[in-house]
């Protein structure tokens, strides 16, 4: 649904993108986390035809990028860094302003339909501008798939929202997953995007990983067991070294455990520490999160530079 | 062409909650409406008859000047709105053409400033009727009408595209009101040549001023419409 090859872009001397390679599948939610200024947006309008790349080409939506702008704008939808209404016009006025630009067969019906899902339909009389932060975050996302867009781009769209609420936009996208449409998303949310995403980009200018979150946390961190022991013996680190243990260390008395597929091993290893007289409390799976991750890629991506 | 009448619709329903707008495009013509017929009102009696058609002429006048005012405020906010909003990008995003966005923008302003001074024009004349009983002979001459007429879409499509200019660089409302202002120059300048003349205006000098007035709104609208890209709205515009 979208892939860019080499896909860069200046502002002066400033490189704010350089040599994007990316490929989202149809019916995938892709996570795009980077820190503050590290060209998310900037993504965002290059991938929508709303700025030029000054080098690079990309398709969106099978449409090329450049050649067919105006075609990929009415396959998209896009979420934007700020929720953008038209405070003077009612919420109801205010969409169909928008499906009426995207030309949606029956604008109207549409509008409903999305200002009831966001519980809004009561407001619609409303002038946006009265509306409260979340509410116009709510607007916006609405305006955006008014037009039943094949591919969303998310630009933080949880940011002001309440928890109910954010959970009502992270329902709404289990639901597009479901009916094929892919989704790019920018978020700083890292557990939202552990949760939601297919697969996550960590991006700072450019590309410094790629893959599911899963996949990367195990490719960084491997799998590790926690077990915690009541007395824990000293030397015991020793006498647990089986043959499928990659290593064994001893953080705080708890012993931490390698494990290439601790479904099968874990068993083995307790059994084994049974027998060496070790009163196990607790057997856990030492789990990272997407934030161990970032935070992690991003210390080693300033020190490489 | 739908797309721009979508555009035409929702600016108009934006600037009827605008309280700076319907200042400009209500009050300021029937402020001039009563001003002319104030004056043509006093000299109905008073001196002789060219002198009443005279005064009629000076009347005329000021319906020159509306075309160009009316506008400054709908299409400064228009603009300037949309900044101030942060609603450019969304709409960007969209598949309206850059071609499309900028006529919107302009008709916008220019479709109500022609009206209207139509709209007043016709008012003043009604409400002379009625007060003197008659027009004087000799007070609408063709090239009066000529110019009200033929002059009122140039006017207004010049002070527009002076606006859009200045709006798209200005950071706020009042400093791009304050700049478009200065459109208002180009439409004094007949006024000057008419009061000078203290004659009635000839066809030459209608067609003189439109031939200024054309070339003026070319060039005008030929960088207004370089800035009105997507591109440069989304990465130059402030
Ligand atoms: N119109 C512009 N003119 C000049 N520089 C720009 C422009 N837009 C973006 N930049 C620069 O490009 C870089 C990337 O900005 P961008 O807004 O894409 O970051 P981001 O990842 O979205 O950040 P955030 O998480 O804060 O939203 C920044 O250094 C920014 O200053
Ligand atoms: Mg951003």
């Amino acid at each position: 649904m979208i892939a860019t090859e080499g896909l860069t872009r200046r502002f002066g001397d400033l490189v704010a993108v350089e040599n994007l390679d990316l490929v989202v599948a149809k019916g995938e939610v892709f996570g795009f986390l980077g820190p503050n200024g590290a060209g998310k947006t900037t993504t965002i309008r290059l991938l929508s035809a709303l700025i030029a790349p000054d080098a690079g080409t990309g398709t969106v939506a099978g449409l090329e990028l450049g050649r067919q702008n105006r075609a990929i704008r009415q396959r998209v939808g896009v979420l934007t860094e700020t929720p953008g209404l038209y405070k003077r016009l009612s919420v109801g006025d205010g969409l169909l302003f928008f499906a009426r630009l995207y030309s949606v067969p029956d604008p109207a019906r549409e509008v409903e339909r999305y200002l009831r899902l966001f519980d809004l339909w009561d407001r619609r009389r409303d002038l946006a501008g009265s509306l409260s932060k979340g509410m116009q975050q709510k607007v916006a996302i609405a305006r955006a798939l008014v037009h039943d867009p094949a591919v969303l781009f998310l630009d933080e769209p949880t940011a002001s929202l309440d928890p109910e609420a954010a959970k009502v936009v992270r329902d709404l996208i289990e639901t597009l997953r479901t009916k094929e449409r892919t989704i790019f998303l920018c978020t700083h949310n890292l557990d939202e995007a552990d949760r939601l995403c297919d697969r996550v980009a960590l991006f700072k200018r450019r590309l410094i990983a790629l893959g599911s979150p899963q996949e990367l946390k195990e490719g960084r961190y491997g799998r590790r067991t926690v077990v915690h022991l009541a007395h824990p013996r000293p030397g015991l680190e020793e006498a647990l070294r089986l043959p499928f243990v990659k290593k064994v260390e001893r953080v705080d008395g708890k012993l931490l455990v390698s494990l290439a597929d601790p479904e099968r091993q874990n068993p083995v290893l307790v059994r084994r520490l049974v027998e060496l007289g070790a009163e196990v409390q607790f057997v856990n799976e030492l789990r990272y999160s997407l934030e161990d991750l970032y935070l992690d890629l991003l210390e080693g991506s300033d020190a490489a530079h | 062409m739908r797309r721009i009448s979508v555009i035409l619709f929702k600016e108009w329903k934006e600037s009827l909650r605008n309280k700076m707008i319907l200042f400009g495009a209500i009050f300021l013509p029937l402020l001039m409406v009563g001003a002319a017929v104030a004056m043509v009102y006093q000299g109905r009696t008073s001196g002789p008859p060219g002198a009443e058609v005279a005064l009629f002429n000076t009347a005329l006048m000021y319906f020159l000047i509306l075309p160009v005012i009316i506008p400054l405020a709908i299409a400064v906010y228009s603009i300037v709105g949309e900044k101030e909003q942060g609603t450019l990008e969304p709409l960007l995003a969209t598949p309206i053409s850059d071609w499309e966005l900028f006529v919107g923008k302009a008709l916008v302003s220019v479709l109500p400033a022609v009206v209207l001074t139509w709209g007043s024009f016709g008012l003043f004349l009604g409400v002379s009727v009625a007060l003197l009983g008659r027009i004087p002979p000799h007070a609408l001459t063709a090239p009066w009408l000529a110019a009200v007429f033929g002059l009122t879409p140039l006017l207004s499509l010049f002070s527009v595209g002076v606006t859009m200019l200045v709006s798209s660089r200005a950071t706020d409302a009042r400093a791009a009101y304050e700049f478009s202002s200065l459109a208002v120059l180009p439409a004094l300048v007949p006024l000057i040549i008419y009061s000078t003349r203290k004659t009635i205006v000839s066809l030459g000098l209608v067609a003189v001023e439109g031939v200024v007035l054309l070339v003026g709104s070319a060039v005008v609208l030929y960088f207004a419409i370089r800035m009105f890209r997507r591109e440069q709205i989304l990465t130059r515009w402030k």
